[in-house]
């Protein structure tokens, strides 16, 4: 499929899904616990052949240009400014939390956010990419920067300084968990992005958009017992996270099916797609989906099967962060069939 | 009579050598400074081979030093937070990294019955392998190592400080010492050979072989016990109680000079049933000398809705534990209380006498009461520390010998 014939599929999507139903944008942050969530949880799974070189071989522009579609199927918006201004407004300072931890958020697609919320006049220099460390987010192929212009990058740990190595001083509290807080969250971000990687994890069974919030956290060590449930949804129910979490992005260029968190080359596969959501259970259902049915293509074991079920997303189901049901999520494919995997 | 030897910033930096930090250092040992994270962290990890681990498929590794026994993946690090799986190896990344340094009296560990009125070099890392919600240290203890301001120090450095310092006794204290098992391993086996104590102060949970392997080189331990319950284990500690007793079994065993402390929250451990039976398992099987301290709680950390523990409480379950049998109860973390000192369970003369971290032990001669001469259980003198020996030196039996474990 050409680029222009991917695009003019991408915009008939778009008018068709904004039709289809009112979007749910932000939604996922304001609700109360144990409300009814909207009718349906909207998530974009977007593929394109740009998509597929994965990693280091993204190209910034190009993936911009796939989230912006992906921005205007999910709010149903015919331009890409009106449909990141559903989600942000140019005055926010916006957090955008990437997964440094052993097989990385591509650059690419962080950058690639910041690009394509200029369209909506959101300066780069008011955008922090961030993880826990300044090394971890070097490591992984982020340029770490504190002024100037551009997008801002640093570890939670360069607030050393502000005390509590970057984090808050109180202890915050949301079901099994207490915890103290990246002073990003805290005290610079009005708005946060999660923007993961979709993998495999030895005992969550995934890692997406709602783990990467245990880089917000200061001892996400003591919460991984019994497949890191409830502890990674009450982990994203912290307030401070629950408040400001806007939309969540996927990278699923080239996802892992097997031996996460750490990179295994050896069980990742071109996907090319992005996954883009506002409500954060539903992603990493859509995620995990992809990920068994790519599991079971190569004949490998299930994730319970492995007991390593994916508990997380029925108890940030049950707290109101989302939807985990299938039944509850209207997933809007863009290109390639999202289940349409070899 | 408590012991204060003098000793200059200078001759501490001396004693410290190369490895220290001369601006932590001086933090570090301001003045009988409350163990805390510095406001101005950095990371300073030290990793190291770490000891008790099994390797698994996949790069994976089953840490084996604590009941949890976390299977850790290629990157992540286990429950403790300071012991990482880098490709396929397991390391302590805490080795020498100490976030407390101090000079206490023993009496505060608490340890009544061991080298009274001396002091011991207290240190601690980043790290522990429970999560309670009383911690009183949670600022170190629930911290990973990047997040506290540490002074490096290797275990030789340690040793010659506290010999410097006039104290007879290295304690691994304040957050968990379980978790830098390493460290406290080769400090103490070095401190043994330099004629200086060690004593670990911890919460137990550590697993039977790691336990005895260790006890080859301390010469005392002091156990938490949380409580008598695995709900409150589970609940407050995210913890079990079973291996807690498991280890207090194996001090037992071993004959090291083992104290318990109990620290008592309203309406969470408090009750007499409890108290009794916790009493009556201690008399079974560690034995009517062990000294049981039961501690005052004051609202800290995630417990803030609680107050502190009415004095009543504290007497209550003294008398309970001395009724079921025990013959040394204390009562702690009350200044000026009569239950702070040591009675002779032969003629009832008080034997040490404590006001505050002051303490008086002029009736007690030879390690024995001075009005009847009933000897007192305990550790009175260095020369008695230092010659140890675990009754039962098991060797390592299921896991590979620590020394294996190290590449």
């Amino acid at each position: 499929m050409t680029r222009r014939r991917f695009f003019a599929r991408a915009a008939a999507s778009t008018a068709l899904a904004g039709a289809a139903a009112g979007l749910p944008l932000a939604s996922c942050a304001q609700e109360e616990p144990g409300a009814a969530p909207p009718a349906k949880s909207r998530v974009v799974v977007i593929r394109h052949d740009s998509l597929v070189a994965g990693g280091d071989g993204l190209s910034p522009k190009r993936v911009a240009e796939v989230l912006d579609e992906a921005a205007k199927a999910l709010a149903g918006e015919a331009r890409a400014a009106d449909a990141w201004a559903r989600c942000f407004k140019p005055q926010d300072r916006l957090a955008v939390k990437v997964n440094c931890l052993g097989f990385p958020t591509s650059p690419a697609v962080a950058e690639a956010l910041v690009q394509a919320l200029g369209a909506m006049d959101l300066p780069a220099e008011r955008v922090t990419l961030w993880d826990r460390t300044s090394r971890e987010l070097r490591t992984a192929g982020y340029t770490l920067r504190s002024g100037g212009s551009g997008p801002r990058c640093y570890g939670t740990d360069a607030l050393a300084p502000r005390g509590n190595g970057g984090y808050s001083a109180d202890v915050f509290i949301s079901g099994g968990t207490g915890s103290l807080i990246s002073r990003i969250v805290t005290d610079e971000a009005t708005a946060l992005v999660s923007a993961a990687v979709l993998k495999d994890h030895n005992l969550a069974g995934l890692t997406g958009v709602m783990k990467n919030f245990y880089g917000a956290i200061h001892n996400p060590n003591k919460y991984h017992d019994n497949n890191c449930d409830p502890f990674i949804a009450d982990a994203c129910a912290q307030k401070p996270i629950r408040d400001r979490l806007r939309l969540a992005i996927v990278d699923a260029t080239r996802p892992q099916y097997q031996g996460g968190p750490a990179s295994r080359p050896q069980w990742q596969w071109p996907y090319g797609g992005l996954i883009v959501g506002t409500d954060p259970v539903a992603v990493d259902r859509i995620g995990c989906e992809i990920l068994s049915r790519k599991r079971a293509g190569v004949g490998m074991k299930s994730f319970e099967a492995e007991q390593r079920p994916v508990r997380y997303l029925a108890s940030g189901q049950a707290l109101g962060l989302g939807a985990a049901d299938l039944d509850r999520i209207e997933v809007v494919s863009i290109g390639r069939p999202w289940l349409d995997i070899e | 009579m408590m012991a204060r030897t003098p000793m200059n910033r200078r001759q501490f930096l001396q004693a410290a050598g190369a490895g220290a930090c001369a601006f932590c250092a001086a933090r570090a040992l301001g003045a009988d400074a409350p163990a805390q994270a510095p406001s101005d962290a950095k990371p300073q990890a030290v990793v190291h081979d770490a000891m008790w681990f099994e390797r698994l498929p996949d790069k994976a590794v089953r840490c084996t030093l604590c009941p949890r026994e976390c299977v850790v993946a290629e990157v992540e690090r286990g429950y403790c937070g300071v012991r990482e799986n880098r490709g396929g190896d397991y390391k302590t990344l805490v080795y020498g990294a100490l976030c407390s340094i101090n000079i206490d009296p023993i009496e505060k560990k608490p340890l009544y019955h061991y080298l009274p009125t001396t002091t011991a070099l207290s240190v601690a890392t980043a790290g522990c392998n429970m999560e309670c919600k009383f911690c009183q240290n949670w600022r170190i203890s629930q911290y990973r190592p990047e997040q506290v301001d540490s002074l490096v120090m290797p275990p030789e450095n340690l040793v010659r400080v506290a010999a410097a310092r006039g104290a007879p006794t290295m304690a691994f204290t304040y957050s968990e010492p379980v978790v830098f098992y390493e460290y406290m391993h080769d400090a103490a086996a070095i401190g043994r050979k330099e004629g200086v104590g060690s004593v670990m102060i911890s919460n137990g949970y550590i697993r039977a072989d790691p336990m005895r392997q260790l006890c080859k080189h301390l010469t005392a331990v002091k156990v938490d016990l949380k409580a008598f319950t695995e709900e409150f284990y589970r609940d407050q500690c995210a913890g079990r109680l079973k291996p807690v007793l498991e280890t207090l079994e194996v001090l037992a065993d071993v004959g090291i000079h083992t104290e318990v402390v109990v620290l008592i929250i309203p309406t969470l451990n408090d009750s007499a049933d409890e108290i009794g039976r916790m009493a009556k398992w201690l008399l079974d099987h560690v034995g009517p000398d062990v000294p049981l301290h039961f501690s005052r709680f004051h609202p800290t950390y995630r417990i803030n809705n609680l107050p502190p523990t009415p004095v009543a409480t504290l007497d209550r379950a003294r008398k309970t534990a001395m009724d079921a049998g025990l013959h040394f109860v204390y009562v702690g973390n009350v200044p000026f209380h009569e239950g702070g000192h040591t009675v002779c369970p032969g003629c009832g003369k008080e034997v040490i006498r404590r006001v505050g971290f002051r303490t008086d032990v002029s009736n007690l001669k030879d390690g024995a009461c001075r009005a009847c001469g009933r000897k007192i259980p305990g550790v009175w003198t260095q020369e008695q520390a230092l010659a140890f020996t675990p009754k039962a030196p098991a060797a390592p039996k299921s896991e590979q010998a620590p020394a294996a474990a190290r590449s």
